[in-house]
């Protein structure tokens, strides 16, 4: 687990990988009450011109802050976070989904304030942009 | 009417007070997929993205707006940003208030920059939610 004395600038933090499927898109609806009809609906997802059923950036910006709370183990410790959602991450309705991989680097420490740089990549394209999350990792 | 320019500075009241449960706070964290020690047991915290849950009521204010001709289904999350003060806890009763910073008008899309306050109800400030927000114009799509 990530602690100040060892943490470096350039340091990366260990990768991960998630899958979304449809079923993670239904149960993210659920647990975060986002019902908009084109993380659900081709119907919907067509008629606004996107390519299929996306996923909530919500759920790829919640999903990406793992690879940060995983390294520091205690969330409490996350003090900001921020995203751009540069590309939609197209979820098909199949048994496999779409896979995104996560990862990050140390980017500033400044005290016990730690920037994390995050990189988000689903079929060769990065799906968030500027990613940013600054954790506290005073004693 | 659609929304200009001139709706911003437009703060909605907040919304009704919402008391942040252990349940929730699993069924968000196994949407996720995230199993942190820290989403379960008897004191658990939230997951720091957790907010929008909250924010989405709040989100819904300026959607439903009908002054602001918005339609939801025409509308991407642009970018989002979490400021906090301290976690979210199982227990916490908060609401959150919305506020319009900035609305620019793109040809066939409106770019809409918002605030979301999240706060007891004894007024202590837990987190700020600012989004960004794009919203297709009908038929332009």
């Amino acid at each position: 687990m990530a602690s100040l004395e060892i943490v470096a600038v350039g340091d990366r933090l260990p990768g991960l990988s998630v899958r979304f499927t449809r079923e993670t898109l239904v149960r993210y609806a659920g647990a975060s009450t986002d019902f908009n009809p084109i993380h659900y609906s081709s119907f919907y997802a067509d008629q606004v011109g996107l390519p299929g059923v996306i996923a909530h950036g919500m759920l790829t910006m919640g999903s990406a802050l793992r690879l940060v709370t995983d390294w520091i183990g205690d969330p409490a410790r996350v003090r900001s976070y921020f995203v751009r959602f540069t590309k939609p991450v197209v979820v098909p309705d199949d048994a496999d989904g779409t896979e995104v991989v996560f990862g990050g680097v140390v980017e500033a420490v400044d005290d016990a304030l730690v920037t994390i740089a995050i990189e988000a990549v689903s079929h060769e394209l990065k799906v968030l942009g500027a990613a940013r999350a600054v954790v506290d990792l005073a004693e | 009417m659609p929304i200009t320019a001139d709706h911003a500075g437009r703060r909605y009241p907040p919304t009704p007070p919402y008391e942040v449960s252990a349940a929730k706070i699993a069924e968000f964290a196994r949407a996720l997929g995230d199993d942190n020690p820290a989403y379960t047991g008897e004191q658990p915290i939230a997951p720091p993205t957790f907010v929008a849950v909250i924010s989405s009521a709040a989100w819904e204010s300026m959607f439903d707006d009908p002054e602001l001709g918005l339609a939801l289904r025409r509308i991407v999350h642009g970018d989002q940003r979490f400021t906090y003060r301290r976690p979210l806890r199982a227990g916490d009763t908060v609401h959150a208030t919305l506020t319009i910073d900035r609305v620019r008008n793109r040809g066939a899309s409106d770019i809409i920059s918002s605030s979301v306050e999240v706060e007891t109800l004894a007024g202590e400030l837990v987190c700020t939610a600012e989004a960004t927000f794009f919203h297709a114009h009908e038929g332009d799509a």
